[in-house]
């Protein structure tokens, strides 16, 4: 497992003079900070304009900072009547963890049975699977949408989970694992006499854990991120998630900069701690995944 | 369902299966097992997934207006309104564009940082964070950012006020396609908000080559740099960049949010799926038309994937495992 | 936020109350846990309303359902630019709303969407607007209740043209002259919205054209409104039009924050504007687009309609009499506490004292003087055709007789499927 912290083995490899090696290495730290600059003025945006009044943002001059840090727009946001902000938040919550767990599950078991269980159609099985990538979602869109009505399902948790537990991308970044699972750890445990269920659960699963969290963390993003769906199927307001709040502040009639930015603040928030806490294990992940083959 | 064993997970695995169960055949039951592991996913797959790509399927045979169980069998007049239809075909040529560009743009730049990354000796971890924190944001709030403060075309987006200090005028960035500066725009937002997640992937592509090809290289006399880059580093990457190139297609082929978002009311700039949601759900409300178009996409979409997968070697891996 | 929150510990009250009378108590709960206001019918009704920008619209609609005792019925406060696609969508569904406002537009009517309204119109015709009748009649059936009239046309900052010695343009060529002479360093002379399409109607007006003729013909491709797009196209490259502005010209802030000399937006930003500029404003209509046309104004709105294949069409249409034929006072609220517009009663729009006076009054004046109101006839499809001709002449430089040719193309084709 590479351990990504370490010092990198290309390092060993330059052999130049010391002088050439500091001069790269200022280019090297130059060019770094200037591209992670770049990467950061998003976000600084997003807190100059979520603690500012409008005034502030909107004026002749630019600010860089608010004269004095508006922490009442947080309030505000959240006082707001005709947006339910808070409940959406948790309404994202419940909808990312639940999609997580589910894709996890679902798609994991499929993933594993394609890629290790003999039967004579896996290969066809698994063309029908590979073939969802290609459709684009928005394409079924409409008769997605008519058919979990039909079911009773707007409004509910259940119709914004259950149609998004079946991705055939995850099904096939699992399989792809799989098929790089060692096989003498399952064949240890069908000596023992496990069937592929128990070998499943007592032996892949549990040495698979950076992959599943790898996965997760994916998938938890993709779910807390959503939006086409969620707007359909959150008629109600009590029924909205994070992304549908967002864009209703966004088309309103009115623009009111500094809720908009404060929503979008505290809709980024959770997730950038999922990020810093999770990243570690994602990487490690993705560095097992069949992704490099 | 499955659900119920999810507590096995958290149990922790004995050291030896209690020898009273019974010993599974493993080939006898091994097609019972493939459905046990695969039926939960299948059957969502065939009712969320299928069910309705075949009802666009049918739709896109008859005149399907302000419904969805018509009755009107209309043939292929769908199909010819489409491929006849400039905005269509426009749109498909925009997506070629687009894609053509993006792809190797996104390749490029999210392996630059990686490499700029994985040479740090220092502040990596933070660095690398840094990168990578932009893939935690939506679209909608990217678009956000974008349209409303950056981009926006008045005295108080940033980048008017930034070539203000330098006294040029306001631009229009998103309102005036003359020059195309939107493409500048949904670029850079799709650009900050992807590559992270493929630096991560070529990161860990990086540092799974092995250090003693480096040291082979440098004794042969390869000058570090671009040398050992283009003979060494380049062709280790290769699965990794063929994973990436095929990811970024998908995600190309996948536009809506942003265009959606920042080109409203356009004739231009337009991906296919951003004409097909108008077509089908904005005003017209042609069901028939759209799901026509929605075949034709899909096609066109299977035949570059596999044109592709052909190219570059994508999926031969597999069978050979 | 007093009010607001005032707002909701009613709505509490009211359930609990609700809950107490009802004697089948489960139905109330159920209504409760849906979120549903308290009533002691059992009919729930659904509604669809766009995002308003105005304070309080939201609060006022939902006020008005709740003094209903004969439905709950249920508000869905849809943001405005996901309205149609969120509409027309779930209008297939069976969570279809029971009414919805829009505008009217004959594919609802042939495609039996919307229910026939003609008796509950029938008795106070004579009060509405005629044209507003008109608009919404369709083989001499009526289909949708007018709530609300709302003219747009220009707003100008009295100051900035004095200091600018700019006299208020009466055609389209006065308007360029004005609007470059108006420009200056940070403030644009001119914004009609960043895509221009808040004008489209004006311009065919304003070149003495129409949309479709009696006949449902094409009208609108003219000599006249082909030099009208040449001249916008001049307009959009002159460097005096705001572009890229955060908020769309239905929202006056471009206006107020002073990105902008004169803007395109419509009568309900009144009250907005005024706070932001006290008397620093003025009204004026569209100008002639060529010196044969006649300045114009165009009479949009909102009415209400009863979805016909909803479950409850005739309790909804009930509710659609007793708020927007029977309760006047709620209508003149609607009409005139948020933003203004003007009600479309004969006998509210004459004792609505607050259009009586100012630019208000002036606003009136130009609504019947120079308005145009919507043609049923030009449909969702057609509206969008014809912006695509100003995004293709306008903002591309696609010549406008090519672009006319195309929207024709399409246009033809709705008619076809239309009128046979």
């Amino acid at each position: 497992m590479p351990q990504l912290d370490e010092t990198p083995p290309t390092r060993r490899t330059r052999r130049g003079g010391r002088g050439r090696n500091v001069m790269s290495s200022t280019g090297l730290y130059f060019a770094t900070a200037v591209a992670a600059f770049l990467f950061l003025v998003p976000f600084y945006l997003i807190l100059r304009n979520a603690l500012s009044t409008d005034a502030e943002i909107t004026g002749e001059n630019w600010q860089f900072f608010p004269t004095d840090l508006q922490w009442g727009n947080i309030g505000a946001l959240f006082d707001d009547s005709s947006v339910p902000f808070a409940r959406s938040l948790w309404n994202s919550t419940v909808v990312a963890v639940l999609h997580t767990v589910g894709v996890l599950l679902i798609c994991s078991l499929a993933g594993y049975g394609l890629a290790r269980i003999p039967y004579k159609h896996a290969n066809k099985i698994f063309y029908v699977v590979l073939g969802t990538l290609m459709v684009p979602t928005a394409v079924t869109f409409v008769p997605s949408f008519v058919l979990v009505s039909s079911l009773g399902w707007v409004d509910t948790y259940r119709g914004l989970i259950i149609p998004g537990l079946f991705s055939g991308f995850t099904c096939f970044l699992f399989r792809q694992y799989f098929l790089g699972f060692p096989k003498e750890l399952e064949e240890a445990a069908r000596v023992d006499g496990l069937g592929y269920w128990g070998a499943y659960w007592r032996v892949v699963v549990p040495n698979s854990l950076n992959f599943f969290a790898a996965i997760a963390t994916i998938t938890f993003i993709n779910g807390w991120n959503a939006f086409l769906w969620p707007l359909v199927i959150g008629q109600d307001p009590s029924a909205w998630t994070v992304q549908v709040a967002l864009s209703s502040y966004t088309t309103g009639q009115t623009v009111v900069f500094h809720q908009i930015f404060m929503a979008t603040a505290i809709s980024i928030l959770p997730l950038l701690f999922v990020f810093l806490f999770l990243q570690r294990w994602l990487v490690q992940g993705i560095a097992q995944t069949g992704i490099k083959g | 369902m499955s659900v119920t064993k999810t507590p096995d997970l958290a149990r922790p695995a004995p050291a030896k299966a209690s020898p009273a169960r019974p010993r599974r055949g493993l080939r006898g039951s091994a097609t019972l097992n493939f459905w046990l592991f695969t039926g939960p996913f299948l059957i969502g797959l065939a009712i969320f997934i299928y069910a309705p790509i075949l009802w666009s399927v049918w739709l896109s045979f008859f005149d399907a207006r302000f419904t969805v169980t018509p009755d009107k069998f209309i043939g292929f007049d769908n199909y010819t309104y489409m491929l006849t239809n400039d905005d269509f075909v426009g749109s498909l040529g925009t997506f070629t564009v687009f894609a053509a560009f993006i792809v190797p743009t996104t390749w490029a730049f999210s392996l630059g940082l990686a490499l700029l990354v994985n040479r740090l000796r220092f502040m990596r971890a933070f660095f690398r964070s840094v990168f990578f924190l932009p893939t935690a944001c939506s679209y909608v709030a990217a678009s956000l950012i974008w349209k409303m403060s950056i981009f926006s075309g008045v005295r108080f987006g940033l980048m008017n006020t930034v070539l203000g200090w330098f006294g040029i005028e306001n631009i229009a960035w998103l309102a005036d396609p003359n020059p195309p500066w939107y493409w500048l725009v949904i670029v850079s937002a799709r650009l900050w908000l992807q590559s992270g997640f493929y630096m991560i992937l070529f990161l860990a592509a990086l540092q799974n080559i092995p250090g003693e090809l480096y040291e082979a290289a440098a004794i042969d006399g390869a000058k570090p740099g671009w040398q050992t880059f283009r003979h060494i580093t380049l062709p280790q990457l290769r699965a990794t960049s063929t994973a990436v190139v095929l990811l970024l297609l998908i995600a190309a082929y996948q536009a809506f949010d942003e265009f959606f978002n920042l080109l409203s009311k356009t004739t231009w700039g337009r991906p296919p799926l951003v004409e097909l949601y108008y077509k089908a759900l904005g005003e017209s409300q042609d069901y028939g038309a759209g799901s026509a178009g929605a075949v034709i996409l899909t096609v066109l979409i299977c035949v570059v994937t596999l044109f592709q997968g052909r190219i570059m070697g994508f999926g031969r891996g597999d069978e050979s495992k | 936020m007093s009010a607001l929150s005032n707002s909701t510990w009613d709505r509490r009250n009211v359930l609990r109350a609700a809950m107490g009378l009802a004697a089948a108590g489960g139905l109330a709960a159920c209504g409760g846990n849906n979120g549903r206001g308290g009533g002691a019918s059992g009919v729930n009704l659904t509604q669809y309303f766009h995002a308003y920008g105005e304070q309080g619209t939201e609060q006022a609609i939902k006020r008005y359902a709740k003094a209903y005792d004969k439905a709950n019925v249920t508000t869905q406060w849809i943001t405005s630019s996901d309205f149609e696609s969120k509409l027309f969508a779930t209008l297939l569904t069976d969570k279809a709303p029971d009414l919805f406002e829009f505008h009217p537009q004959i594919q609802l009517v042939r495609s039996g969407q919307v229910a026939d309204l003609t008796d509950l119109v029938a008795p106070v015709k004579s009060d509405f607007n005629p044209a507003d009748i008109t608009s919404h009649t369709v083989d001499g059936k009526i289909y949708g209740v007018r709530m609300i009239d709302d003219p747009q046309f220009f707003f100008y900052r009295k100051s900035l043209l004095e200091q600018a010695k700019v006299e208020v343009p009466t055609t389209l060529d006065e308007l360029m002259e004005a609007a470059a002479k108006l420009t200056t360093g940070k403030v644009k002379g001119l914004y009609m919205g960043n895509d221009l399409h808040s004008v489209n109607d004006t311009l065919i007006w304003s070149a003495g054209a129409q949309h479709l003729d009696a006949k449902n013909e094409i009208a609108y491709h003219t000599d006249g409104v082909v030099e009208g797009l040449k001249k916008m196209r001049k307009l959009f490259t002159s460097g005096d039009l705001l572009l890229g502005a955060p908020t769309e010209s239905w929202d006056p802030s471009s206006f107020t924050q002073g990105l902008c000399a004169i803007q395109f937006c419509g009568m309900w930003a009144m009250p907005a504007i005024q706070e932001a500029l006290g008397d620093d404003w003025g009204v004026f209509p569209f100008p002639k687009t060529v010196d044969s046309g006649k300045q114009s104004v165009y009479n949009g709105g909102w009415s209400m309609f009863v979805n016909a294949k909803g479950k409850n069409v005739d309790a909804a249409k009930e509710y659609v009499k007793w708020l927007w034929i029977d309760q006047k006072k709620y209508q003149e609220d609607w009409a005139t506490s948020y933003g203004f517009h003007i009600p479309p009663r004969a006998s509210l729009a004459q004792s609505a004292t607050k259009l009586k006076s100012g630019n208000a009054a002036e606003g009136v004046r130009l609504f019947n003087e120079f308005g145009h109101f919507d043609n049923i006839g030009w449909t969702q499809a057609m509206r969008t055709a014809f912006e695509d001709v100003f995004a293709n002449s306008v903002r591309k430089d696609m010549d406008p007789e090519a672009a006319l040719d195309k929207c024709d193309t399409v246009v033809n084709r709705e008619l076809k499927k239309l009128f046979g």
